[in-house]
């Protein structure tokens, strides 16, 4: 009954409802199944068998299971490990450092125009003609409030 | 006196304070999930109030599997082998 080109379904488990092979026999327990389903070890009981064939030999590679799954009329995808890619780490620390300034140079920014705003209201609210003294940037600052 | 206190849709439960104690209100938790077919208690599936299945994941609240969170396990094999069975390939 459960030998390598059994086409079973799977009954257990996130893959159930799913088409499958038998692709090797393991034990008097346990089969290895492909198809549908992910490649994996699998107990006899959380696998229903049918009475359809395929023409895989024991131990077919994912390649001959997608070619035999055609004649089921069912195209399977190829799954490829993913490559490994290396985490960057040294990005993260240079991230940190360029930030650092960045905010002393914005509290900076902020005092220098905080000073220049203090500047012209005193001087409009005192001095009544301010474009003698305070500089060309001050005195369209000063019309708006006014 | 209001209807919380008077119906008992809500539950009573004491607590403790430094006068003695003191009876407070709270919903009760929703039914356990019983599978259709065979009766059983749905495992995997938790007796959370609403708001808080709201902010759960969806793996969290079923078994990743057909007909998980509706059907037991051994309802949905039955269900699967007799599909299986009557299958034409």
């Amino acid at each position: 009954m459960y030998e390598p080109g059994r086409v079973c379904m799977k009954i257990a488990g996130r893959d159930s409802n799913k088409l499958c092979v038998i692709v090797d026999v393991i034990d008097a327990n346990f089969v290895l199944i492909d198809g549908e389903t992910r490649r994996k070890k699998v107990n006899i009981k959380h696998i229903e068998p049918l009475k359809k064939t395929l023409d895989i030999k024991k131990g077919a590679s994912r390649a001959d299971v997608i070619k035999a799954f055609k004649a089921l009329g069912k195209e399977l995808k190829d799954t490829k490990p993913k490559k490994s890619t290396e985490r960057p780490k040294k990005k993260k620390v240079k991230k940190i450092v360029e930030k650092a300034p960045k905010k002393a140079v914005k509290k900076e920014i902020k005092k220098e125009t905080a000073k220049t705003d203090d500047s012209p209201k005193k001087e409009a609210s005192s001095v009544e003609n301010p474009k003698t003294e305070t500089p060309k940037i001050e005195v369209k600052e000063a019309p708006k409030k006014e | 006196m209001q209807h919380k206190t008077k119906s008992r849709t809500f539950r009573r439960v004491k607590v403790r304070t430094i006068n003695g104690t003191k009876t407070t209100y709270q919903r009760r938790k929703p039914k356990v999930g019983t599978c259709p077919e065979t009766g059983e208690i749905l495992k995997g599936v938790p007796r959370a109030l609403p708001g808080k299945m709201k902010t759960m994941p969806k793996t969290h609240k079923r078994p990743e599997r057909p007909y998980g969170g509706v059907l037991s396990s051994s309802a949905t094999r039955k269900k699967i082998k007799n599909k299986a069975r009557e299958l034409e390939l």
